[in-house]
């Protein structure tokens, strides 16, 4: 089993400029889920790329990271079945051409675990609570829609991948519930940053880094009036996405629904 | 002085990868680079412009690139004795002829997207770092499988994901090249012999259907599967595949082999 990791601490660098960053030292602890926001080139994937290789003042920022107070252990970077990070990337389809459940025992072999009937079943149940389209265990990778694949992807990595932290670069509009996905990642104890420009997403989190000209400019913990900010967008896209699924079912249109219910 | 061999299929990211690389170390080594080709390529000039360092380019044209890069290698050293890093790019095509030395350093640049591992030879076998590129086009969950399907073929590797496009990993590859031994009036060996020319289409036959031809080929393979390749010399030849070859042309008796196996 994995070593927990119950708190990162991230010492400050410098930024595009060579000035110092504005802050001493970040925490993040087991369960958080952390966005990084700032415009288009403003330095995200770098502070991603500076955690994902848990960087010792040896990377263009200079930033010094810790996990659960200490050095890294030299072995979450080269032991090779115990990578420290997993990232979400932008990709939208699987290239195996394999049946669902295959696929999914393929994996858990590849953690060096014996298959598990029972953890490739809440894969998939949890991935199908993430998406509207149901997915089987017979299905071929290669057949699932984008929101399904995407689902998937989710529900694997919350599930059956081995890194206690998680990298998300965009979960754009997939046709996939993103507050479920988050929830299904948390709650498994991981911890999840997301690079992300989608309000619901930055909103529905512990705090966000504010990256600007490469360097963390501020810290900003979500107040309860941006949570409901959240939970009332994510209200509004998952409506969208019941009305796309009855569209794509060839029914009609009925009503609208103005008022946002308790989820 | 250290010895860095590229190789790779074409397109797997080799050039993108190394021009990172050189950014990584040129302000604190004096580099060479040598790109070898088959018929063309101009990324010796670009290279040298871009980070003006000294290239060069090597067309194999009618013989075996790999083969033609172990021809060079030694001549390349020669010329360029003052250098502290020299970084070799294959032209990286039939991944049984990969010409790392075991004196160097060997780096297999492979795509994530090409398929399984297990189909690739001593090009991904012998290397000492495999650096996997293209990992954003796919799943983590594949990228995991990928790792393992890896360590398959190639325990004792160190893996490394690269990114050809963003530079991502390049500081690791890099660290990896500080590390490796120097060669500095070592005796030079291939890690492992290229395939043998005995079959007579290597000195140009273009006949295939010719009986002698094939039957020379059957007696060059029952020959190969009876001497161990020790390359030890004391038939007078200077390798294994030379005495196969004067057997062949009748020019000695196989029994001249002290090792032959099933006499």
């Amino acid at each position: 089993m994995t070593k927990k990791i119950k708190k990162i601490t991230i010492f400050s660098g410098i930024n595009k400029f060579g000035k110092k960053e504005n802050f001493e030292k970040i925490e993040i602890k087991q369960g958080e889920v952390i966005a990084v926001v700032g415009p288009t080139g403003a330095g995200k994937s770098q502070f991603l790329y500076d955690l994902e290789r848990l960087a010792q003042g040896d990377t263009k920022s200079k930033r010094k990271i810790l996990l659960n107070n200490e050095t890294p252990n030299k072995e979450w970077k080269s032991n090779p079945r115990k990578k420290l990070v997993a990232s979400l990337a932008q990709s939208m389809n699987f290239l195996t051409d394999l049946p669902v459940n295959n696929f999914l025992k393929l994996h858990i072999q590849a953690r060096g675990e014996k298959p598990n009937l029972k953890l490739i079943k809440e894969v998939i149940i949890e991935a199908n609570e993430i998406t509207g389209e149901p997915i089987n265990s017979e299905m071929n990778l290669l057949d699932l829609s984008g929101g399904q694949s995407r689902a998937l992807m989710i529900s694997d990595l919350a599930n059956i991948s081995i890194s206690p932290i998680i990298l998300i670069d965009e979960i754009e509009n997939a046709g996939i519930k993103k507050e479920k996905a988050i929830k299904i990642l948390v709650k498994e104890g991981k911890i999840v940053l997301i690079a992300t420009h989608d309000p619901s997403l930055a909103l529905n989190t512990d705090k966000r880094l504010i990256i600007k000209n490469g360097g963390i400019v501020k810290v900003i913990k979500t107040t309860l009036m941006e949570k409901g900010t959240a939970h009332y967008l994510n209200w509004i896209e998952n409506h969208i996405l019941e009305i796309r699924e009855q569209i794509r079912q060839g029914k009609k249109i009925k009503d609208i629904k103005l008022f946002c219910e308790k989820i | 002085m250290k010895f860095i061999i590229f190789a790779g299929t074409p397109g797997s990211g080799k050039t993108s990868l190394i021009k990172y690389v050189i950014q990584e170390l040129k302000s604190d080594f004096k580099l060479f680079f040598a790109k070898f080709d088959c018929l063309r390529t101009d990324d010796e000039k670009n290279i040298a412009q871009k980070y003006g360092i000294p290239t060069a380019k090597r067309l194999a044209g009618e013989l075996c690139p790999d083969h033609y890069t172990a021809l060079e290698m030694p001549k390349i050293i020669q010329q360029n004795q003052d250098k502290d890093i020299i970084i070799i790019e294959t032209a990286g095509l039939c991944l049984r002829c990969s010409p790392y030395i075991k004196e160097g350093l060997g780096i297999n640049v492979l795509d994530i997207t090409s398929g399984h591992p297990n189909r690739y030879g001593p090009i991904l076998t012998d290397a000492d770092v495999v650096a996997v590129s293209k990992g954003d086009l796919i799943s983590q969950a594949e990228r995991e499988i990928f790792r393992y399907n890896i360590l398959d073929v190639n325990s004792n590797c160190n893996i490394e994901e690269v990114n050809g496009l963003t530079g991502e990993g390049a500081i690791d590859i890099a660290q990896y090249i500080k590390n490796s031994n120097d060669i500095d009036n070592k005796k030079l060996t291939l890690k492992h012999s290229m395939p043998s020319a005995i079959c007579g289409y290597c000195y140009g036959n273009k006949i295939i259907n010719d009986k002698a031809v094939h039957d020379r080929f059957l007696k060059g393979k029952e020959l190969k599967s009876l001497i161990p390749n020790l390359n030890c010399g004391k038939c007078g030849f200077k390798s294994c595949n030379e005495f196969i070859r004067a057997v062949l042309d009748g020019k000695i008796k196989k029994e001249k082999c002290p090792f032959l196996l099933n006499k």
